[in-house]
């Protein structure tokens, strides 16, 4: 066995990356799409998905959680929730609509050969660098907002976690049972390779719970963005980055799974336990996307598109950017690890996400798309 | 009959939503048009879920249409009856 405590972690998020990244661009499993077209087309379609996978997520934390087999509990990077969160979901939603995607949705738009998702890209690592220069002030508005220090829900009301989980996912279970008979979870497809949104959501709870059980978390990224901005903004002004009070914080501090020494990681720029976790994710859900556009023959780069769209892909990554940092975490990590286990920041997120999303629809349409 | 004028859309490349909503602006306009037969809209598009969703909405509103295979994306022909 190798004797690097990573080794574990960098072959899981790998795979877990591009298993993810195929099966995104396969069923076009967009984020953005379930919550933007809610409001543009009036369409639930992508929205019945994602009570799906976070029913499933939660049966499977769950189950999880009660055979001990998943630790710790709840997982690392979680904090107590305060409007931060709220108002750090808002700002995403309204990015995540321009950008065209979310932070992980413009990374398999990305592999597949989308440019705008490669501006998207860059606005974000833009958005998370900027965000270190008033971290300090955003952190203090953070601490003087919290509602409770606990971080979940049944931590807060002292109840025992299956007292609300089970419930709660009966509740979606009966009604996807439902949906499933009005015929409301499939709908007809007409590209090469396509994978049904429900398969891929079941997949995608599958790896979510690997990752939680292998690496110690569910799947997240948007740290590493803010590393990749401090690596880059190093290059050209490194006093300044090595002043910065956020990158020289470490909050990811924790025992993996199946490792015995306490791993470490942060925003900074040097290689640590996030970069582990992350990077591979991130390279691996391109890559995954990558294959699966060749496979089918769909990968090409277009650059003639409207120059407000990449204005729009730029603005909207740089506000991704802060506004992951500013929760913190992305709607992957809060949709589908932290809502799963009804983790407070990831309530607090979704809510702001709602109006967040409303917002960026009447800005696509009235500034973007015309 | 004269063979209908067609309207191509190009979408290659934009970011989303763009293939549904500029569609569905066409359609807006030209909608009685293509209801007679007198125009057919093409839209040309490597955006995956929009050849999953367009068939999908323009059908709801009574018009037809037809998905075939491009060299690297997907032509979609919208068209009356």
């Amino acid at each position: 066995m190798p004797e690097s405590p990573f080794f574990l972690i960098l072959v899981t998020s790998s795979l877990a990356g591009l298993v993810a990244g195929f099966v995104m661009h396969r069923s076009d499993f967009c984020v953005t799409a379930m919550f933007r077209d809610m409001f543009l087309f009036r369409d639930f379609f992508l929205l019945r998905m994602l009570v799906l996978l976070v029913v499933a997520s939660m049966l499977a934390f769950e189950l999880g959680r009660l055979a001990g087999v998943l630790r710790p509990y709840p997982f690392p990077l979680l904090g107590a929730p305060s409007l931060a969160s709220l108002i750090g979901g808002l700002v995403f939603g309204i990015g995540m609509v321009l950008a065209g995607g979310c932070v992980v949705g413009t990374l398999y738009k990305l592999g597949a050969g989308s440019v705008a998702g490669g501006v998207a890209f860059l606005g974000m690592i833009l958005g998370s660098a900027f965000y270190a220069e008033w971290h300090p002030v955003w952190s203090a508005f953070a601490k003087a907002t919290v509602l409770t220090p606990a971080i979940t829900l049944p931590q807060a009301l002292a109840l025992p976690p299956t007292v609300l989980i089970l419930p709660l996912a009966a509740v979606g279970a009966y009604l996807l049972l439902q949906w499933h008979r009005q015929g409301k979870l499939t709908r007809p497809a007409y590209t090469a390779g396509h994978i049904a949104p429900w398969k891929a959501a079941l997949i995608l709870a599958l790896i979510g719970f690997a990752s939680y059980l292998l690496v110690g978390m569910p799947l997240g990224i948007t740290t590493s963005y803010a590393k990749l901005g401090a690596l880059l903004e190093s290059q050209v002004w490194p006093e300044h980055v090595a002043q910065l009070a956020y990158f020289k914080a470490l909050p990811l501090a924790y025992v993996a799974p199946f490792g015995s020494e306490t791993l470490r990681g942060g925003p900074g720029p040097a290689f640590d336990a996030v970069g582990a976790i992350q990077y591979p994710l991130i390279g691996g859900i391109i890559l995954g996307a990558f294959i699966s556009a060749m496979l089918v023959g769909e990968f090409r780069l277009h650059f003639r598109i409207p120059q407000r769209q990449y204005v729009s892909a730029l603005l909207g990554g740089v506000l991704l950017g802060m506004a992951a940092r500013m929760v913190p975490g992305c709607n992957i990590w809060h949709l589908w690890g932290g809502v799963p286990i009804l983790a407070g920041q990831s309530l607090l997120f979704l809510l702001g996400l709602l109006p967040g999303t409303w917002i960026g629809s009447k800005l696509l349409t009235r500034f973007v798309i015309r | 009959m004269a063979e209908p004028t067609c309207i191509q859309l190009d979408i290659h490349g934009q970011v989303c939503p763009s293939c549904l909503l500029l569609t569905l602006k066409t359609l807006n306009q030209h909608g009685d048009s293509v209801r007679a037969g007198q125009t057919e809209i093409i839209v040309m598009t490597n955006d995956r879920k929009s050849v999953d969703t367009i068939p999908d909405a323009v059908g709801k509103m009574g018009y037809q249409a037809e998905v075939t295979r491009l060299e690297s994306g997907y032509r979609i022909r919208i068209y009356g009856h």
